[in-house]
């Protein structure tokens, strides 16, 4: 495996993950998200007046830099493909449910791995869901639910999402009025936009040649073990962050007072589990989406385009999970997701005779 | 791409159409001939606004600091229970009544009424924020915790230390940080 | 049909169940329950009935409420007449040190929640500014087992080196009921130049409009202590207490009692906001009170 460049290019992926992922935060971001695709969609969804929290609205340029990363790494290496019509209206749903299971966690699941790195013991429950989640979602696929095959072709529109996220770059510099910026809160916290742009588009590239994806990993070692480079990838990337909070003096083990946490355990177990399950369906975690969309899958910016809907809707609805803990409508679209998941996958499974 | 009538004619209103784009984009980021487009009205707005808010804050809650100021604390504390009952989505009177209980002595009072002004506006909380009041949260939970520490190791069947425990690491949390 | 014949046998077994499960009133076991007098024995009464039937109906017992004057409470609960107590602070510590009254749960009102404070009054505008002033004035206290209306009061005078025995023209304590209003009210009319009022009935007569906080002048306020306390005798069934217990801490503002055909909302006419679990050592402030002020359980005579 040594010899194997794809392992190298999995291990570099969590090295600079778990690095970058905990700098980001010492250089502004807020504590323990120095990259959380989901707080950053919120934010994101916030800053082009999708919801009105006004302490969580900005435009992150780490998911700028991720999805264009990703675009110029395939064009690069030519694996630029426009692919779609594999179920792109479900994708949509299962993206806005996804990042519902996040922001009941309070995380996506790189999140997680940082907020575990940091000392926060309250995140094993999310670990615990996670891989349950993948679990089922595994045991889904092995039973026969798995989506249409995508097709090959420019008319996929794989285009757009590139399109539309170096548009969002544009915003960025040019801040036209309709853009909104906290000045207090979360959204008021962040990394100069140079050192996030740059960590980012990096970042996008390698997972972009790595494939890297935290509950990809789980699911491989699930199905293969060590025989494959995946879940190296994670164990460097958890072993890259918590060394470097260690380093950094972020390193502050216990249950309670943790930042961004609550205890309410179940509902961490329960949204992660949903995220777990979400992503093993449609082929990747929040931040492997991005990467995907950036390398032309439509589907993909599909559920991209579901995590904006969702980032707004959790933070417009209250929805997103907070320190004081889960509100019931976090725990009503929890069990809607869970719903969601589990009527589909009764309805679309492919039974054979 | 520049087969036949059809590509010549989408190409011509693509053309037209960037152009356009450009000119308008020009001439309207020249002239400001809206302000209401333009970003920076956009931003000092909110700005305004926000200080206005806290103008706002000030003056209604300024006769309860009068009596504060008077020394006449109970007066002020009932004074502030009209205030809450009037404006009930506004933290700052639980947060005065925070500071009011703690200066009489009610210390588990006192840390109920900030974790539920805090939950209402996380600004008492930030550093920069014109409403903080980072520094006695701070000193509140370093309080609270070193008083829960001994008591609740040896009583932890407890449900009001439990409770009161929950609340201060509630504080903790959010002066930890985190995205709310 | 066999189906009926299984539904008919599970429809039996649920009402010979619930009709096992539940003993009738009246047949249940009796325990009594002292409430120390508040300011009278029908305003004690109407406040706690509620709660003795909540109780009643929560815990599976029939609770009896015996209505006791503060100045008994030892004596009777001594001869046995009651295994629970509702009394004051001072009065739970008395027991507690005499008798060995367990601490079961705090009570929870106003702005304090189980604490209330004792404070120095006079009437705005007396030329009484500061506590100092009082020296040589009129002044009413309450009934000296009120820890926020006799000691709290007694010792913030001791510590700013004011002894009421001497340094007052002379000090008086109403006779009757109602006393913490009548001596807010004696203050109001002049009857007294200054009084010992607890901050609770300050806040209710001020909440009721019976006085306007511009008024008075308070000149001294004590730290919060705990206040009115539910007791137990030591020799309680253990699985008895900690029902009670539980009972009193799971009361929330909806829970309701039938009380005369009357369904009444507990917390709402016992003027409370509920229980809590304070320690015995909440209370010590109170026992170093005692102490300073040579009053009951530490009383030298």
């Amino acid at each position: 495996m040594l010899r194997n460049r794809e392992f190298w290019l999995v291990v570099s992926s969590g090295l600079f993950l778990g690095i970058l992922g905990v700098l980001l935060s010492v250089w502004g971001n807020p504590e323990n998200s120095g990259i959380c695709v989901s707080c950053f969609i919120e934010n994101s969804a916030g800053a082009l007046g999708l919801h009105d929290n006004q302490r969580m609205q900005y435009l992150r340029p780490e998911l700028m830099g991720f999805v264009l990363g990703s675009v110029l790494s395939a064009l690069i290496f030519r694996d630029f493909r426009s692919r779609g019509g594999s179920a792109p209206l479900s994708r949509l749903f299962l993206g806005i449910f996804m990042i519902f299971g996040c922001a009941v966690f309070i995380g996506c699941p790189i999140k997680l791995m940082l907020r575990l790195t940091a000392g926060d013991l309250s995140a094993v429950a999310g670990v615990v869901g996670l891989v349950a989640g993948v679990w089922g979602g595994l045991k889904g696929l092995a039973h026969g639910v798995e989506f249409t095959p995508q097709s090959h072709g420019k008319a996929n529109g794989g285009l757009l999402i590139p399109i539309l996220f170096l548009l969002l770059l544009v915003f960025f510099f040019v801040r036209p009025s309709f853009l909104l910026f906290s000045s207090q809160g979360g959204g008021a916290q962040f990394a100069p936009w140079q050192m996030t742009l740059i960590a980012g588009t990096g970042l996008g590239a390698l997972a972009q040649r790595s494939r890297f994806c935290i509950t990809g990993s789980i699911r491989n070692f699930m199905l293969m073990g060590f025989r494959v480079p995946a879940l190296w990838g994670l164990l460097f990337f958890v072993g890259a962050a918590l060394v470097t909070n260690l380093v950094s003096g972020r390193f502050n083990p216990g249950l309670y007072g943790q930042p961004g946490a609550h205890i309410e355990y179940l509902w961490s177990f329960l949204g992660m589990g949903l995220v777990g399950w979400i992503s093993v369906l449609i082929g990747g975690c929040p931040f492997r989406q991005l990467i995907k969309a950036g390398e032309g899958d439509a589907d993909a910016g599909m559920v991209v385009i579901g995590m904006f809907i969702g980032g707004a809707l959790a933070q417009s609805w209250g929805i997103a999970a907070t320190a004081s803990g889960v509100s019931i409508y976090g725990k009503i679209s929890i069990l809607a997701g869970f719903v969601l998941v589990a009527a589909g996958s009764l309805m679309f499974r492919q039974r054979t005779q | 791409m520049f087969r036949d009538t059809f590509d010549k004619l989408s190409w011509s209103i693509l053309v037209i159409a960037v152009l356009s784009l450009v000119v308008l984009l020009y001439v309207d980021g020249g002239t400001g001939s809206d302000k209401r487009t333009h970003g920076p009205g956009k931003a000092l707005e909110r700005e305004l606004a926000y200080r206005s808010r806290v103008e706002l804050i000030s003056t209604l809650f300024a006769p309860v600091e009068k009596l504060r100021k008077e020394g006449n604390n109970q007066t002020a504390l009932l004074k502030l229970d009209e205030l809450i009952k009037k404006y009930p989505g506004e933290g700052h009177g639980h947060i005065l009544q925070g500071e009011i209980l703690y200066t009489m002595g009610a210390f588990d009072e006192a840390v109920a009424s900030y974790v539920e002004g805090i939950k209402l506006n996380g600004d008492y909380v930030d550093a920069k924020s014109s409403l903080s009041r980072r520094a006695e949260i701070q000193h509140l939970v370093e309080e609270g915790l070193k008083n829960i520490g001994q008591r609740s190791a040896a009583n932890p069947d407890n449900r009001t230390l439990a409770a009161f425990r929950q609340k201060i690491n509630y504080l903790k949390s959010r002066l930890a940080g985190g995205c709310e | 049909m066999q189906i009926n014949r299984v539904i008919r046998l599970i429809v039996a077994l649920v009402v010979l169940g619930t009709f096992v499960g539940c003993k009738a009133e009246g047949k249940r076991q009796v325990v009594k329950i002292g409430y120390m007098l508040c300011n009278s024995e029908q305003e004690t009464t109407q406040r706690f009935l509620p709660l003795t039937k909540y109780l009643s109906d929560k815990v599976g017992v029939d609770f009896v409420m015996v209505p006791v004057d503060t100045h008994d409470f030892e004596k009777r609960f001594k001869a046995g007449e009651f295994t629970f107590t509702h009394t004051n602070s001072l009065i739970y510590i008395v027991l507690h040190e005499n008798q060995g009254v367990q601490l079961l749960a705090s009570e929870k009102r106003g702005k304090l929640g189980s604490r209330s404070a004792g404070a120095i009054i006079a009437r705005k505008g007396s030329g009484i500014n500061k506590l100092a002033d009082i020296r040589g004035k009129r002044m009413a206290f309450g009934p000296m087992l009120a820890p926020t209306g006799y000691l709290a009061e007694y010792d913030m005078m001791l510590a700013a080196g004011i002894n009421p025995e001497n340094d007052l023209g002379h000090y008086t304590i109403p006779p009757g009921s109602y006393k913490h209003e009548k001596l807010i009210y004696g203050v109001l009319y002049g009857m007294y130049d200054v009084a010992a009022a607890p901050v609770m009935d300050i806040e209710n007569m001020t909440r009721d409009g019976k006085i306007a906080p511009d008024d008075l002048v308070i000149l001294a306020q004590s730290k919060p202590i705990p206040y009115c306390t539910f007791g137990v005798a030591k020799d309680a069934d253990p699985a008895l207490v900690k029902k009670v217990k539980d009972a009193l801490m799971s009361l929330i503002p909806t829970d309701t009692a039938t009380v005369d055909g009357e369904q009444l909302k507990v917390m709402k006419a016992a003027w409370i906001d509920g229980y809590e679990e304070l320690l015995d050592s909440d209370y010590d402030p109170i026992r170093e009170m005692a102490k300073r002020v040579n009053v009951a359980p530490y009383q030298k005579y």
